[in-house]
């Protein structure tokens, strides 16, 4: 049988996420070439950069993407380095990846998978799982006979982005990194998935947040945002939420040239 | 060193079980008869199996029963021990551990006389072992028996023919609805006979039925050979499954001969799930459809060890407007081979045929093969095939993986997700034991 057991630590004012110097290669490229990070408990923390600057590379790396090969640096989670981790024992520390593109998973139930998320991750038991489920699925306007449906078998943009947050929710990760919530949502899908992300923030889960637009962030008080922005693999400027506003209305050219790059 | 059997010595064993069938069974001349021809065709009938050759063949027939299988089994304690553990760790009733094991059925053919069945019985229902049919419906068991087989088509129909014993007679009188799946398990344990059970399954008109053979769990077999043979009549829009559960142990070689007839407007969904890790299953079950009528073969297997599978399939729509489905979907482990060849062919007007298989490889020394085959004789059939084999997707994996997943429990689930869409017609009893099965298949624990 399995035991509740906590599963997260916390460490009051340290470092939760280190990431130092971190060089990543994929099939043989070079796509981060020396990212350095830090994320404290509760910090709410924003991506930004062109397609291509290696903003989904530093999120697949940090969730253990068997692709994405570390070469050069570390990445330490609480403390303990967790570049030999496999992705299953990251989730079990604490750190949870909402995807871009969630695939699709033929002939499994989205409500035997969540289930089984349950019990791995927080060890409550199947049947206690399911009206927790329900009950969440519903906020992230899901029905009860929606759950009966394949994991993002036939789903639209909307309903997978929809689908990754319903399990931030349900998990409570200490870490949830979110690569492009935004990206081909429809408005309503936009305004709820923004709203869940400020909810697990004040219940003080960290957020790494990638995206493009500033829009999703509506929901967030931009004192508590910290901002970085990538190019060519290395983040090359780190700000306020002011950053966000400047780079909405006059795009990174002005940013880059500051810097240098 | 074994000694040489030839085709006389063969021959004179299969006369002397003959003639003990013959005496045991109480059984009318004219089926004496039919043993006599088929033993007869036996030595100039053809032997194209795959697997088996001849000169095992014959060692076969001269010693049916596997060695080291136990004896005498009285109770469940008397299973080998290994055999015991898995049937716990599947969480298998004593009841049904006892079918597995053969104890209940040769001590006890209560099964198929229960209370409940009594009373269906009064409907039109008739459900026996087909040695008992042939007493007591000697006219219906006479039309029936061995009208879509021809004995000298082959070896093992001879061979068959000529020792069949065991087996299911099911009827079902016109306009008959039978409402609950019908479970039977006909497991005969004679040692000095082949296990060769003889199916007989006559729908009449506007019936429905769905009868469910066999079962999920692996099954302690004395012999290394099983030649079961079923032969269908489907009357005009008679509606039924047949359901063939099996999982057989590593040394049994299987040979199903299915065949059916469907009448007008009748359909027929024959599904088999193949669980086990046999030496050997090579299966080509042919299906004559009429007017309207509908067949859908489904074969979900999981090839496990050195197993050799080769499905194949024939479908003869000869009335306007009948269909047929050949679909099958193989998780193909370990050093398994799995070949399907399934035949339709379109002989009337408006008729469809679809063929398509699925296969998720799970090793790099197992192999897949497949070789769909659509034949039309007219213009307007419909006709057309998919396939579809590959590994398991490394972005579903991590997906998996990085909900907390271990790459076991990812894997399982991907795989139990894989065979999931095609056994949405079978009991929930079975299809929990059924994913238990796979998540010990995949974990290497079966």
């Amino acid at each position: 049988m399995l035991k509740k057991r906590p599963i997260y630590v916390t460490h009051g004012g340290e470092l939760m996420l280190k990431v130092e110097n971190l060089h990543v290669e994929v099939e043989n490229r070079e796509i981060l070439r020396g990212v350095d990070l830090e994320i404290k408990p509760g910090e709410f923390h924003v991506v930004m950069g062109p397609n291509g600057s290696g903003k989904s590379t530093l999120a697949l790396t940090i969730a253990g993407h068997p692709k994405y090969r570390v070469t050069g640096g570390r990445i330490l989670f609480n403390g303990e380095n967790i570049n030999e981790l496999s992705p299953d024992e990251r989730a079990k520390q604490g750190i949870l990846l909402a995807f871009q593109v969630p695939p699709e998973v033929e002939g499994v139930k989205i409500i035997e998978f969540l289930q089984q998320v349950l019990v791995e991750l927080k060890g409550i038991d199947p049947v206690e799982a399911y009206d927790l489920i329900v009950k969440k699925a519903e906020e992230l306007w899901f029905r009860e006979e929606d759950l009966h449906r394949y994991v993002n078998v036939g789903f639209s943009g909307g309903e997978r982005k929809r689908l990754e947050l319903l399990q931030a929710v349900l998990v409570e990760p200490k870490l949830l990194i979110l690569d492009e919530p935004d990206s081909g949502v429809d408005v309503d899908s936009l305004s709820v998935i923004s709203r869940k992300i400020e909810e697990l923030h004040k219940k003080g889960t960290a957020i790494l947040l990638i995206t493009h637009y500033g829009r999703i962030l509506e929901h967030i008080d931009n004192q508590d945002i910290k901002t970085h922005v990538m190019k060519d693999g290395r983040i090359v400027k780190t700000g306020g939420g002011e950053l966000i506003e400047k780079i909405d209305k006059e795009g990174f050219a002005e940013i880059f040239e500051e810097v240098g790059e | 060193m074994t000694e040489t059997i030839t085709i006389k010595d063969a021959k004179a064993i299969i006369e002397n079980q003959i003639e003990e069938l013959a005496k045991r069974n109480r059984e009318p001349e004219w089926m004496t008869r039919i043993r006599y021809k088929a033993l007869k065709a036996f030595e100039k009938a053809p032997h194209r199996d795959p697997v088996i050759s001849e000169e095992e063949l014959l060692q076969f027939i001269a010693k049916p029963e596997v060695e080291g299988v136990p004896e005498h089994i009285e109770s469940l304690d008397d299973l080998p021990p290994e055999m015991k553990a898995l049937l716990d760790r599947l969480g298998i009733s004593e009841v049904e551990q006892k079918y597995i094991a053969g104890l209940a059925v040769q001590t006890d053919t209560g099964v198929i006389y229960n209370e409940f069945l009594k009373e269906w019985a009064k409907k039109g229902l008739i459900v026996l072992p087909t040695e008992e049919a042939v007493r007591r419906y000697p006219d219906l068991v006479r039309e029936h028996f061995l009208r879509l087989f021809r004995v000298d088509e082959s070896k093992l129909t001879a061979y068959h023919t000529a020792v069949w014993n065991g087996g299911i007679f099911l009827y079902v009188k016109e306009g008959l609805k039978v409402p609950f799946p019908l479970h039977l398990f006909f497991l005969i344990q004679e040692s000095a006979l082949a296990q060769a059970p003889h199916i007989i399954i006559i729908a009449e008109k506007n019936t429905e039925f769905h009868l469910i053979e066999g079962c999920t769990a692996p099954i302690l077999l004395k012999h290394s050979l099983h030649l079961d043979m079923t032969e269908a009549y489907f009357h005009e829009n008679a509606k039924g499954q047949l359901t063939v559960l099996q999982n057989w142990p590593e040394y049994v070689h299987t040979r199903p001969m299915t065949r059916a007839k469907i009448g007008k407007g009748a359909r027929f969904i024959n599904t088999t799930v193949t669980l086990g890790s046999g030496k050997s299953n090579i299966g080509d079950p042919r299906y004559w459809v009429d007017e309207n009528g509908y067949v859908e073969l489904n074969g979900i297997l999981l090839g496990q060890k050195d197993f050799y599978v080769d499905l194949g399939g024939r479908m003869y729509l000869q009335g306007k407007g009948a269909s047929g489905i050949n679909a099958s979907k193989a998780v193909i482990m370990d050093e398994s081979t799995v070949i399907t060849r399934g035949i339709i062919q379109a002989e009337a007007e408006k008729t469809k045929g679809h063929i398509s298989c699925d296969a998720l490889l799970l090793s790099d020394k197992a192999t897949m093969e497949t070789y769909p085959g659509l034949i039309s004789k007219v213009d307007d059939a419909q006709l057309s095939h998919e396939a579809a084999i590959g590994k398991i997707r490394e972005e579903e994996l991590f997906y998996l993986m990085s909900r907390g997943l271990d790459e076991e429990k990812a894997t399982q689930l991907i795989v139990k997700g894989f065979l999931e869409p095609m056994l949405r017609d079978i009991p929930m009893e079975f299809l929990v034991e059924i994913r238990k099965i796979i998540e010990l298949a995949v974990s290497g624990g079966m």
